[in-house]
């Protein structure tokens, strides 16, 4: 009997173990795999200080001019095809990006009508009639005006480094999911404005836009966001 | 009505019914290939291969039209060092439509097609298409035929054949993918640089499905 519940004993002590071997392992891999997923950040302690100023420096963005480089990253090839153009934003709901090189290309998003011309074709669309438009019209704006984090597309982690926050979007919306399996959002410290971002694709893929060269709260003419 | 006039009139309907069937079946078997004018003549086969596009790291500018949908990016062809050739096609703000290889022996393999557009017809389409840019088909039962003024090397395939159609072969003309009695698919390949050609044009003769490709330089 004693040798029983002695067995018994060791038995459940190996178990207890385990779990706790268990556990450390499941929390260093999850740490381990922020940390490999974001070089040089680190979560955030105090998320509600961040949204509080993040929202509060958004709401004085009344527009934004800026350059951008675009690169796409291939996976499998080790290859990359960087784009650059111009990029603008104007409080509300509008937002202007033209792509310059390799190709052109061009998207205008004004309220919930869409414009995109390429080297053959112009096409117009309401966000509302395509559901995917919709999502990423929504996204796109959300990430300028700063309402990304209460945009219920998303669930969100918030992770810094000295000189950036970084904004983890995780979809949630079928249409979404379907393409990216986080979009990145990385934030200047010194002003909240959005510096970059990073769309890791399910495929492995991922697409990085830098902004370069901003400029806040000039005066942009409507016209430059005319969907005629 | 009677039982008698009943059978009369069924009897009628079995006659009509016979003879639309056979004027059917003569029609289908009146209908000429459009190739039939073609005589055989001899060359070198082997000679198309010049055609073949010598991709390394090709970019493209991509626009395709399906029915009513217009799609357009950029379209990325590379030599593998296992001698296949990867084709990726992505829109201009990055996000990946489809990863294809062609194996050196025209083994198709597919690495990713985006949900929204992986539907067999689509991707059937697209292989068969970038299988007569790629030209890494069989040649060994490929026939060299004339139709007194250009070379067609025809290539059996399952549903018809794939002509590749020359001068004497220092100009290629166009390719024609077709069934057994028609056209329908075209392609032209034009201006070649440095055995890459400037420009790619496919299009389809039963429905609307045209790929428009225009080369990237590089900087």
């Amino acid at each position: 009997m004693a040798t029983s519940s002695s067995a018994s004993t060791k038995c459940l002590t190996l178990t207890h173990m385990h779990r706790i071997f268990l556990t450390i392992l499941i929390f260093c891999c999850t740490c381990l795999q922020a940390i490999a997923q974001h070089t040089g950040y680190k979560p955030l302690a105090n998320t509600d200080d961040f949204r509080k100023q993040f929202a509060k420096a958004s709401q004085s963005t009344q527009s934004i001019q800026c350059d951008f480089v675009q690169t796409k990253n291939l996976s499998m090839l080790s290859d990359k095809i960087v784009s650059t153009g111009q990029f603008w934003f104007k409080r509300d709901n509008k937002v202007r990006m033209e792509y310059k090189k390799p190709t052109y290309y061009l998207l205008v998003i004004n309220g919930s009508n869409i414009k995109t011309k390429d080297g053959t074709k112009e096409n117009k669309v309401s966000a509302k009639s395509n559901k995917m438009f919709d999502q990423v019209n929504k996204m796109m704006i959300d990430c300028v005006q700063g309402t990304v984090l209460t945009n219920s597309s998303f669930t969100s982690a918030i992770f810094e480094s000295p000189s950036s926050y970084l904004v983890e979007l995780t979809p949630t919306t079928k249409a979404l999911k379907g393409i990216f399996k986080t979009i990145d959002l990385i934030i200047d410290k010194k002003d909240y404005s959005a510096t970059g971002m990073e769309m890791m694709e399910l495929s492995g893929d991922n697409t990085i836009i830098n902004f370069t060269h901003k400029q806040m709260n000039i005066n942009i003419p409507d016209a430059v966001f005319s969907i005629d | 009505m009677r039982y008698s006039q009943l059978i009369n009139l069924s009897r009628h309907l079995c006659k009509l019914l016979l003879s639309v069937a056979a004027l059917i079946l003569f029609t289908a078997t009146a209908r000429k290939s459009q190739y039939s004018h073609l005589k055989p003549t001899t060359g070198d086969i082997n000679c198309i291969r010049n055609f073949a596009p010598h991709f390394s790291n090709t970019l493209y500018s991509a626009s395709i039209d399906v029915t009513t949908h217009h799609f357009s990016g950029i379209l990325f062809f590379k030599l593998m060092p296992d001698s296949s050739t990867r084709v990726v096609f992505t829109n201009e703000m990055g996000v990946k439509f489809f990863d294809f290889a062609f194996t050196k022996d025209n083994e198709f393999i597919r690495y990713y097609v985006m949900p929204k557009m992986d539907k067999k017809v689509v991707v059937k389409a697209l292989h068969n298409d970038l299988e007569l840019v790629i030209l890494h088909q069989d040649l060994s039962k490929a026939v060299l035929l004339t139709d007194s003024v250009y070379n067609y090397t025809a290539i059996p395939t399952p549903k018809g054949k794939n002509y590749y159609i020359t001068d004497k072969c220092s100009k290629l003309i166009r390719v024609e993918k077709s069934s057994k009695i028609k056209p329908v698919v075209e392609v032209q390949m034009l201006n070649y640089t440095a055995g890459v050609p400037d420009s790619i044009s496919i299009e389809h003769k039963n429905f609307k499905f045209n790929i428009s490709l225009k080369k990237i330089d590089k900087e």
